[in-house]
């Protein structure tokens, strides 16, 4: 176990009990020519749901590797990766030996993939994955099963068919319960979620997302959910972080971003999005590409797209700024953003939208 | 030009383009050797749909997983038979005119219905590079024109849909393209065929959040110039209520194989008619600054019913949170609220024995 006094360097996020920390994490492949995650430094509070968003491609999933120093070979993970199993303790992730390793990934932070059919074995039933996962982790069985039972149920399965099942008899949505209630067998302080409903239709979707709110009051367990889709865990989540080109740009509470977002990449995606309340002609979408992990340009890497981008943002890397109530922004001219780029849904007064009709 | 000719016999009158009639499709699930005696499981994907669309029309299909969807769209473009009923194109029974007893041909009829799938990348050879992809269509329709052409075709058509330079995207393989692209890439084709109708289905799910509305954009400019209807499979609610409101569609809403609800797209979101279209709008998320603290789902129960055996009475009486013990007995029909508004609930007949049946108890 290590400790690490320096919070010097922590961004002023609101985070005052931060059960992770992630400092300058970069993800290099290509022997460091490649960047595919450009020196992040986030903490996620105990107890919070913390929603991350990004575009695919953006470095989420990265992000997500790098919290259980999971990262697919050959990339190369640098800086720090903290957890804070209690207030007082630190513990480096990315000096653990393999099987300390092996029992954080699934007793402390556990993590849960888009896509349960790639996650089970088609040819063994849902039960013996979960009688697995209790041998392998030396837990008593009968035990175990009894946890895992109730887990089931809390997310509206039946255990006893569920148990009884071969992945493939499940449907797509029982499964990925399934695999949340895997995830969540050897009672993790964090969970850890790469996209895990996209492969489902909304309705499910948002079924699992109240779902993961019970259950997150029940077992009091800290959340991260990554995802492309802003306003599905815009719906879920305390707090939001957005990624760009494999930064951070943004992070603060969940209204801050939605209502009063202060990166002109945040704006753009809120403006970009279909909206059942929004008037039709409100929707635009965002012109431009995102860079490629070769070629991120110098400068902030949202310059080409932003229509408020000068010559300062395409040579000088924008640092966070405090707007804020724990509301950090990584732009030169995020004041001129909430002023200039205006948001064109949840408008009372029927505003009307910068660049007019859409269509 | 191999677009059919628009002049049958019947086109002077308001002919649909596609006339759906109380179209049926039920697989049978495969028995395992155990079951080799017994009766075979049925599945009624689609069980009694009927529907027209129009010329350059816009139908938006939404439900769950496994509702239907896309076997209807597959019914209404030829690429999968009925069970029962019928699908007509202009006039002419599809699966009639394939066994040759009408006046057009069958590959004329499926080379106008069109199809794009979810996964673009599925249906684009891994092996050939676009431009070879592009001149299949081409050499079909147009067996008679120069490679340069051709070429010039292919050219101006992926400018169309936003791959520029269309030379560089000319030359590359599916892999070198993003989702999005290579959903272009499907579009384009579709469009080499001169389609009268295009099914996309899910055609935009798998593309971020972010990008969907501009895929949309595009399929709707292309909607307008090429005249072509589209059959669009979502099961985003505001998805769909984007591109029929802006193709002057319908949507249609499907549960366990029936449409329950159809109706201008304005109209059926802010005034639903039935239960299931309330969870539907309850399951799409909304940006307002107050909805963080999502309420109770409108329905008692999260997962839809095995459609092997599907419930009685009105199909939706497991979850819904308005039935009485008469949607257990009696199958609702859709029958029209408003104009062009359309509902399959007993709720929507003020004199129906509904209101005078006693509550469920689950
Ligand atoms: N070829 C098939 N054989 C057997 N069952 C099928 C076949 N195609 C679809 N089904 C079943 O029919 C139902 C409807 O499926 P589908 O049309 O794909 O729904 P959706 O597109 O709305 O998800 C599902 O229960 C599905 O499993
Ligand atoms: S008919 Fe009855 S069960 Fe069906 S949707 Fe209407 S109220 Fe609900
Ligand atoms: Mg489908």
């Amino acid at each position: 176990m290590t400790t690490t006094s320096d919070q010097l360097h922590r961004p002023r996020d609101g985070v005052s009990d931060p059960i992770l920390e992630v400092k300058n994490a970069k993800v290099t492949y290509d022997g460091g020519e490649t960047y595919v995650l450009d020196n992040v430094t986030f903490s996620i509070e105990r107890n919070e749901i913390l929603g991350v968003v990004g575009e695919s491609g953006s470095g989420k999933s990265m992000l997500a590797s790098a919290l259980l120093d999971a990262i697919p070979a050959p990339g190369h993970l640098s800086g720090e990766v903290l957890y804070h199993p209690d207030q007082n303790t630190t513990v480096d992730v990315l000096e653990f030996t393999d099987s300390e390793l092996m029992e954080y990934r699934w007793a402390e932070v556990s993590m849960v993939f888009q896509g349960a059919m790639s996650s089970f074995n088609p040819t063994m039933k849902v039960g013996a994955h979960f009688k697995d996962t209790l041998k392998a982790h030396n837990r008593v069985v009968p035990e175990g099963l009894d946890f895992a039972r109730e887990l089931l149920s809390d997310l509206y399965l039946d255990p006893e068919r569920v148990l009884d099942s071969y992945p493939h008899e499940l449907s797509g949505g029982m499964q990925q319960r399934a695999l949340i209630a895997l995830s969540l067998l050897l009672e993790p302080e964090v969970l850890v979620m790469d996209e895990p409903t996209a492969a489902l239709d909304l309705l499910m979707q948002r079924s699992i997302l109240l779902l993961l709110e019970e259950i997150k009051e029940k077992y009091d367990v800290t959340m991260v959910f990554i995802t492309h889709d802003l306003p599905l865990v815009a719906s879920l989540a305390d707090r939001m972080a957005v990624m760009y080109a494999f930064e951070l740009v943004e992070a603060g509470p969940r209204d801050q971003i939605i209502g009063d977002s202060g990166h002109p990449y945040t704006r753009a995606l809120l403006n970009s999005t279909p909206n059942i309340d929004a008037p039709l002609e409100d929707m635009q979408p965002i012109p431009g590409k995102s860079p490629a992990p070769v070629n991120v340009p110098a400068g902030c890497s949202y310059a080409d797209r932003c229509p408020l981008a000068t010559d300062t943002c395409r040579q000088d890397d924008p640092v966070f700024e405090d707007i804020g109530d724990g509301h950090i922004v990584a732009c030169h001219h995020w004041q001129q953003a909430t002023e200039e780029i205006e948001l064109t849904f949840n408008q009372d007064e029927g505003g009307e939208s910068v660049e007019g009709e859409l269509r | 030009m191999s677009r059919l000719e628009n002049r049958g016999p019947n086109s002077v009158t308001d002919e649909p383009l596609i006339s759906v009639e109380d179209v049926k499709v039920h697989f049978e699930k495969e028995r395992s050797l155990f079951e080799m005696f017994s009766e075979p499981d049925v599945v009624k994907a689609v069980d009694g749909v009927s529907v027209d669309i129009g010329e350059n029309d816009v139908l938006a299909l939404v439900g769950e997983s496994g509702c239907g969807k896309t076997t209807l769209g597959k019914t209404i473009i030829g690429l999968q038979k009925p069970s029962a009923g019928t699908i007509s194109y202009r006039g002419r029974d599809i699966w009639e005119t394939k066994a040759g007893n009408t006046d057009l041909s069958f590959a004329d009829i499926r080379s106008s219905l069109q199809i794009i799938h979810q996964d673009p990348g599925s249906s684009l050879n891994p092996n050939r590079r676009i431009v070879e992809t592009l001149s299949e269509p081409i050499r079909l329709t147009h067996p008679a024109i120069t490679a340069g052409e051709r070429r010039a075709r292919i050219h101006s058509l992926l400018e169309r849909v936003g791959m520029t330079p269309a030379r560089d995207f000319a030359s590359r393989y599916p892999h070198q393209l993003s989702g999005g692209e290579k959903q272009r890439v499907a579009l384009a084709r579709a469009l080499l065929m001169n389609p009268d109708v295009i099914l996309a289905d899910e055609a935009i799910s798998a593309l971020d959040v972010s990008l969907r509305v501009e895929m949309m954009d595009l399929m709707l400019d292309l909607q307008e110039e090429f005249n072509t209807s589209f059959v669009f499979i979502s099961h985003d609610l505001s998805n769909a209520r984007y591109f029929a409101e802006h193709g002057d569609g319908r949507v249609g809403v499907m549960y366990l194989g029936n449409l329950v609800e159809v109706g201008p797209p304005e109209q059926l979101i802010t005034d639903p008619q039935h239960p299931y279209t309330e969870v539907l709008r309850w399951a799409t998320p909304n940006l307002a600054l107050d909805a963080t603290n999502a309420s109770e789902p409108p329905m008692r129960k999260i997962d839809i019913p095995d459609p092997v055996n599907p419930p009685s009475g009105c199909r939706f009486h497991t979850r819904c949170p308005k039935a009485r013990e008469a949607c257990t007995q009696l199958q609702p029909e859709l029958r029209e609220v408003s104009d062009s508004h359309q509902v399959a609930c007993f709720r929507s007949d003020p004199d129906h024995e509904y209101w005078e049946s006693s509550e469920l108890e689950d």
